[in-house]
């Protein structure tokens, strides 16, 4: 089994511009062929108690208030109630309670930043080699610094998705710009720029040098064709990729380019990162994302709910209609998203069928900044590996037997990553 | 040996002519007749075919009468024997026929292709590049070694598509560290990826600043007693400062309180070892000071939280402008009644005032504080004299941390530079009384541009002020009014028109009750035409910045390529910048990014090419740019700096003095470390040792990652020693000294030490030199036993440079693991080198080994086995020379194989100095070499040798 640890040991190349390379998912005829994807959606500051919860399975499953928007929905999703992440309590609100979300990392205060590699990042260190991005990581919301009064730093409140403990992943806000590192593969387009300029360089220099120094640098010239040629070939094979689908009349999600700039509406704004998330499932160009809709310590306003205080201190009155209204919202778009995906399909399936998607919030409810339990849903089949339509309670189950870390551990079995250990947790989650 | 007569009998023919002749006169009989027995057809012994040897194979006929000449050859047990004469003969013709081809091409440059980088000098430059140890190199395969076994020549080094990927992303690695100043760019420790990088980045560079100034007083008492004692004052303190306390102290002028009380301590200064009562001065400052310093609170504005922002900054603001100011109200009268200890409050609210909890706080410090009791009747005079030594001792000289209710008593620190605000990311700079008392000019100048550039890296201005307008501009619009935009997007919120609006809407709220603190409006101004001021500034220092950054990419470029760019080369480069903007779309940032990452791609970084611009081929002078260059990668791993440079721009490197005065400095430059490393370690086989996993560690738990660190270390830092001050190489093998470091110290038993240490007389333990180092002695074991061939093969193959034909296929198996072997390894060799087939090469090398079983699998000292029986060191050396111990060993090497040390260490620096395997025209050189016994001699033949400074021109305009 492979430790934690050393799943990533070097920072692959951020901001989509890495040299990874792979053609695009071309459909098998074997449903088995069908890769699995991962996807969390974040909601921060908590829900309102009174209206979140879920009773009986399938169809015959009930839905409090805040769950409605997933009624269509019931026998694709599991409501889990009960676990949490024991590091996160005991040391402070809000940040305190974010920063290991998804690792159960312990972290420190202070200067120094120092979480773990969440989930979603030790997923896309395995299935990311074969997509031309190994994660998508969005946020409506732009990230925040300093340090809150709790000595925590606040990138801790700011992000979910941690691809090494030192930093956080940075988010992509700009619906356009991350439309372009997926379907113009800037990342690529880059390098493709920086390799014609050192051919060009090496082609000068070789009017300077001795026939034999010439051989050398024919060697490096080569190399530099080669990956040139890869690289541009991945972007042809893409071309022809589509060419065919669209030859084949089979339905791949068509998507203009989001306008530059952020979207005015909130509204606007979630809907197009889950436009982006599920056509980036789709077409395979990555196999996981996160989307943070808004961060921990939030600021922002929810006019169109006619919610008069910032989400942050809507969430200090716990049973408000207002806070309700925001959860609601948060999970109106989760719906949106599973419902897009659902719409897809593949195989026997739907896309959603081979997903597994996670919404959660850092917090239970918002007046005491309680994380002793968490809000959780999960959405999708993973290619048949995770039976749906359920409600899970751990709440009575025992601290060591209600572990986020240990329900991370049993996705991760699913996703084929096996550890001995994750987090704070060795067990896999009963009843899953 | 020829006789005399001989050679020059020999040297008289042509090279070509004698070698036809004599060869197939003398030479081809011989060895029709005694060897081609077994080393000739399908499988040929050590693999060594002289049937179709060429006369002109140099180093394999050298091979051949190097065993002829040690009489191994043919081996015992073969009948048909040549006589001494015979075998002479042969001998001599290969002498004589080196000889003159050696003379004939002295000091040949030799092909040295062009060749990439290593891995380790890709790092090393890195290094020094960026001034930031990236190591983007780290999981890079290992580079191949050439015949010699190095790693740094284009016989070796080659590229391909998987490689050229992988320097593609360590390209990337060190680009994402890269951060835009004001002048320039720099490169950080961490990449730049999120907001918190930069902020981190830009705070640690303001703290160390702060945290490296001399602000302790006592070490200025302590400074100013040496001045009194005619003693050399501290340098590292503040001169201005020194004076000033000096003057303070020394002042005859009668003074009262707190002054009064500081000269007496002074003056009762003993004589000798005035350090515990220059603490017990320094106590007393910082008491006095704590318990006089000036408090403040936030303006009273009714509705506004003291917390809030333009509030808040005014008493932030006053903390700074009085830390050198003392609180009358805190002195008491004579005639007062003893003060009431207050109740504590408890910590206010979010958002407010901590004031009154601080005050409480204090008042109860300083209750039974007796220095604060003043005559009442003479009290104005205490109060000046307070005061006065308020001026000369702040209460704080900066402030680098601020805990929740500032000034607080809670224990939540490292909020570093923060300015405390309620959930908004906010700083505030609190250093006046540094930037007073201590700091010269260049120290402002230095944290003044420090500050400027927090801002600049971090927009933390900007930034807070985003997160204020979105968050809790409502404290004057009301409740969620700051909703005027349902969320934060980019619009122009950092406008003037936008700031001053908030300002003035904050203004007519101070001005609704005329209750408020009349202060108010004066704070509400200050803080939002500060800000305004602040944002306008930055965006000018930013469109100011983009030219800088350009000059400074093409200085990159320079530094990167390792030689002046030409006209058109920085044009180009700009040019690609140019092309990133426009066409790829790219943001400055990025684009000066790319364009980083561009410069580590070209084959002018990643390649060490001798440019030649002369037409013709043959033999040319290196220019003095490749001059430099091979000189720093020579010596340093690493790319040459400012000084080598500006002589290779002036162009007298090449001139003998310059360049021995060049090579002297450079040797005694801590960067020689790397020379240590990738030379030595190559050479003696250990540069893997780092990953070393062969050890049991349930058999062995001593040896951890620390101790195997440590060993790895100790022989670099013993080389290092030796080169950078000159001492004799003799030392490597003589030597009674060593280096230690905790874990190394204990497990060689010596006493314990804290960082690495210079044991000047290691024989006590068993140390000393490189031979009885743990690194070479658990390098060459296998596990559960030691291994005196392999041991001995190393001691006479590697540091003794002899070559010993590779072993039969077949070979013996010995015991794994030697507590569980009924005889001991002594016993189990020695029949081993009963059979004749291995006792050839075997008996020149195991002895050595066997010398060294008082060191066991993991070095360490020992008088018993793994199966506890006692261990014999004693040795029969070759030529029946008896030794034991590692004192025979060092003796017999002394007396008989001193040369054969210095030979072998010569041909490998060559080697490793030239970046190519050697040819016979070097052996002139050796030969030169062997008569040095200094490391900067040693080098100085080397780098003012023909061969390393010209380069042999094939084919050049093809």
């Amino acid at each position: 089994m492979e430790k934690a640890t050393n799943m990533i040991t070097r920072r692959a190349v951020l901001r989509g511009a890495g040299v990874t390379m792979a053609l695009p998912f071309l459909p098998s005829l074997h449903a088995e062929a069908f890769p699995k994807r991962f996807g969390v959606v974040f909601l921060g500051n908590g829900i309102n108690e009174d209206h979140w919860s879920a009773t009986g399975s399938g169809a015959s499953m009930t839905l409090g208030k805040t769950l409605a928007p997933l009624e269509g929905l019931k026998k694709k999703i599991n409501v889990i109630d009960g676990l949490f992440n024991k590091a996160a309590t005991g040391q402070g609100i809000h940040p305190a309670q974010t920063g290991g979300l998804l690792s159960g990392a312990n972290i420190s205060k202070g200067a120094i930043i120092h979480s773990g590699i969440s989930i979603d990042q030790m997923i896309a260190s395995k299935l990311g080699a074969d997509t031309p991005q190994s994660s998508i990581v969005l946020a409506c919301e732009q990230p925040m610094t300093g340090y809150h009064e709790t000595n925590f730093s606040m990138a801790y409140s700011s992000h979910i998705s941690w691809q090494t403990p030192d930093s956080p992943v940075p988010v992509e806000v700009y619906p356009s710009l991350a439309f372009d590192n997926l379907f113009e593969n800037r990342g690529s387009l880059r390098n493709v720029s920086i390799l014609d300029r050192v051919k060009d360089r090496a082609e000068a220099l070789t009017r300077r040098i001795s026939s034999t120094d010439k051989s050398k640098l024919d060697e490096y010239l080569t190399s530099v064709r080669e990956v040139e040629k890869r690289v541009t070939g991945m972007r042809e094979n893409k071309d022809s990729a589509d060419e065919k689908a669209k030859a084949m009349k089979r339905n791949v999600a068509a998507m203009k380019r989001p306008a530059n700039g952020l979207p005015e509406d909130l509204r606007d704004h979630a809907k197009l990162m889950c436009d982006l998330v599920a056509i980036a499932f789709q077409t395979d160009k990555t196999r996981v994302a996160s989307l943070l809709i808004s961060r921990d310590l939030s600021a922002m306003y929810y006019p169109f709910l006619q919610v008069s205080d910032g989400h942050h201190a809507a969430s200090h009155n716990n049973n408000s209609d207002g806070y309700e209204r925001i959860a609601r919202f948060h999970v109106s778009m989760f719906a949106y998203l599973a419902q897009k995906l659902d719409n897809m399909p593949e195989g026997e399936g739907t896309v959603l069928d081979n997903s597994c998607l996670m919404f959660l919030s850092n917090l239970w409810i918002g007046r005491k900044h309680d994380n002793t339990r968490l809000p959780l849903i999960l959405a999708g089949g993973l290619g048949g590996t995770l039976e749906t339509g359920r409600t899970l309670d751990y709440v009575d189950a025992g601290n060591d037997n209600r572990k986020m870390c240990s329900l991370y551990l049993s996705l991760m079995d699913r996703y084929g990553i096996k550890l001995e250990q994750f987090g704070d947790a060795t067990q896999r989650l009963a009843r899953l | 040996m020829a006789t005399p007569r001989r050679v020059i009998q020999l040297l008289a023919l042509t090279s070509t002519a004698f070698a036809a002749s004599e060869f197939d006169q003398t030479v081809k009989p011989f060895v029709n007749k005694y060897c081609l027995g077994c080393h000739s057809g399908k499988s040929p012994a050590a693999q060594l075919d002289l049937k179709l040897t060429p006369a002109n194979d140099y180093p394999r006929w050298a091979l051949i009468a190097e065993r002829l000449h040690a009489k191994d050859m043919p081996p015992a047990q073969i009948p048909t024997r040549p006589t001494n004469a015979e075998s002479k003969q042969v001998i001599d013709w290969v002498h004589a026929v080196r000889s003159a081809e050696a003379r004939k091409t002295d000091g040949d440059p030799g092909l040295v292709l062009a060749r990439r980088l290593s891995n380790a000098e890709y790092n090393y430059t890195i290094a020094d590049l960026t001034g930031v140890d990236l190591r983007p190199t780290r999981e890079f395969p290992v580079d191949p070694a050439n015949l010699a076994g190095f790693d740094n020549s284009g016989e070796s080094l080659t590229m391909s598509s998987g490689l050229l990927k992988k320097y593609l992303q360590a390209a990337r690695e060190v680009g994402d560290h890269m951060v835009l100043t004001p002048d320039g760019f720099n490169f950080s420790p961490w990449p730049m990826l999120v907001e918190t990088d930069r902020e981190k980045y830009a705070i640690q560079r303001i703290v160390n600043f702060y945290f490296s100034q001399p602000t302790d007083y006592a070490k200025y008492f302590e400074s100013a007693w040496r001045r009194k004692h005619g003693k050399v004052v501290d340098p590292k303190l503040s001169s201005k400062y020194l004076a000033l306390i000096w003057n303070f102290l020394e002042d005859p002028q009668p003074r009262v309180g707190p002054i009064a009380k500081l000269r007496a301590m002074w003056k009762a200064l003993p004589a000798q070892n005035p350090e515990p009562q220059c603490i017990a001065m320094r106590d007393f400052v910082v008491k006095i000071r704590a318990h006089t310093a000036m408090q403040f609170a936030a303006p009273i504005v009714r509705g506004i939280p003291p917390g809030s922002q333009p509030l808040l900054n005014w008493k932030l603001k006053q903390y700074a402008a009085h830390r050198r100011d003392s609180d009358p109200k805190n002195l008491r009268n004579d005639t007062d009644p003893p003060p009431v200890v207050p109740t504590i409050p408890r910590y206010a609210g979010l958002h407010q005032e901590g004031a009154p909890r601080w005050a409480a706080l204090s008042a109860k410090a300083r209750a039974d504080d007796q220095d604060l009791i003043v005559p009442a009747a003479d009290r104005a005079r205490y109060e000046a004299a307070f005061q006065s030594f308020a001026q000369v001792f702040p209460d704080t000289f900066y402030l680098t941390e601020r805990g929740r209710f500032f000034p607080d008593d809670s224990q939540d620190k490292g909020r570093l530079l923060s300015a405390g605000y309620h959930s908004v990311v906010g700083f505030y700079r609190d250093d006046t009384p540094l930037m007073a008392l201590i700091l010269d000019a260049k120290g402002r100048q230095e944290i003044d541009r420090l500050w400027r550039e927090f801002d600049y890296i971090a927009s933390f201005t900007d930034r807070t002020w985003v997160q204020y307008f979105f968050n809790q501009s409502g404290e004057v619009d009301g409740k969620g009014a700051e909703a005027a935009s349902p969320r934060p997007i980019d619009h122009a919120v950092t406008d003037k028109e936008v700031i001053f609006a908030k300002r003035d809407a904050y203004l007519a709220k101070a001005a609704a009750d005329l209750k408020n603190d009349p202060t108010a409006p004066q704070a509400i101004h200050e803080h939002f035409e500060g800000i305004n001021a602040t944002l306008r500034g930055l965006e000018k220092i930013h469109k100011e910045a983009e030219p800088k950054h350009l000059a400074a990419l093409v200085n990159f470029a320079a530094r990167a390529y390792r030689r002046p760019l030409t006209k058109a080369e920085k044009d180009d480069l700009i040019v690609y910048y140019h092309k990133l903007r426009q066409k790829n779309e790219l943001s400055h940032d990025d684009a000066i990014r790319d364009s980083i990452v561009s410069v580590l791609m070209a084959p002018d970084y990643l390649y060490r090419i001798d440019l030649q611009d002369s037409t013709s081929n043959g033999v040319k002078p290196l220019s003095a740019n490749a001059l430099a260059n091979r000189l720093s990668y020579f010596l340093w791993s690493s790319m040459p700096d400012a000084e080598l440079l500006k002589h290779a721009t002036a162009g007298d490197l090449q001139r003998h003095d310059v360049l021995r005065t060049q090579t002297r400095r450079m040797l005694k430059d801590a960067r020689v470390r790397n020379l240590a490393t990738e030379f030595t370690a190559n050479w003696l086989d250990f540069r893997r040792f780092e990953n070393f996993n062969s050890v049991d560690r349930t058999r062995f738990p001593t040896f951890t990652n620390d101790l195997r660190e440590a060993m790895f270390q100790e022989p670099i830092r013993f080389i290092e020693d030796v080169i950078r001050n000159n001492r004799p190489v003799f030392d490597l093998v003589y030597g009674t000294h060593t280096f230690v470091n905790a874990p190394l110290a204990k497990h060689y038993s010596m006493p314990e030490v804290q960082d690495w240490t210079l044991i000047a007389d290691a024989t006590p333990y068993g140390r000393g030199g490189l031979l009885p180092m743990s690194v070479f002695l658990t390098n060459t074991s296998p596990g559960l036993r030691t291994s005196p061939v392999k041991r001995g093969f190393w001691i006479v193959h590697r540091l003794l440079g002899e070559t010993i034909p590779p072993p039969p296929a077949v070979v013996p198996e010995l015991p794994q693991d030697e507590s569980t072997s009924d005889k001991p390894l002594r016993e189990v060799l020695a029949q081993h080198r009963s059979n004749p087939l291995c006792a050839g090469c075997h008996a020149k090398f195991d002895v050595f080994g066997l010398a060294l079983e008082g060191y066991g699998p993991v070095g360490e000292a020992r008088t018993k086995d793994l199966a506890g029986r006692p261990i014999d060191a004693s040795a029969n050396f070759p030529g029946g020379i008896e030794g034991s111990g590692l004192k025979g060993v060092k003796d017999f090497i002394r007396d008989h194989r001193e040369t054969n040390f210095i030979d072998g260490l010569s041909r490998k620096l060559v080697a490793y100095g030239l970046s190519r395997s050697l040819q016979l025209s070097d052996e002139p050189l050796i030969e030169r070499m062997a008569k040095q016994n200094r490391f900067d001699t040693l080098i100085e033949s080397i780098v003012t040798s023909p061969q390393f400074l010209n380069q042999r021109v094939h084919g050049k305009g093809n």
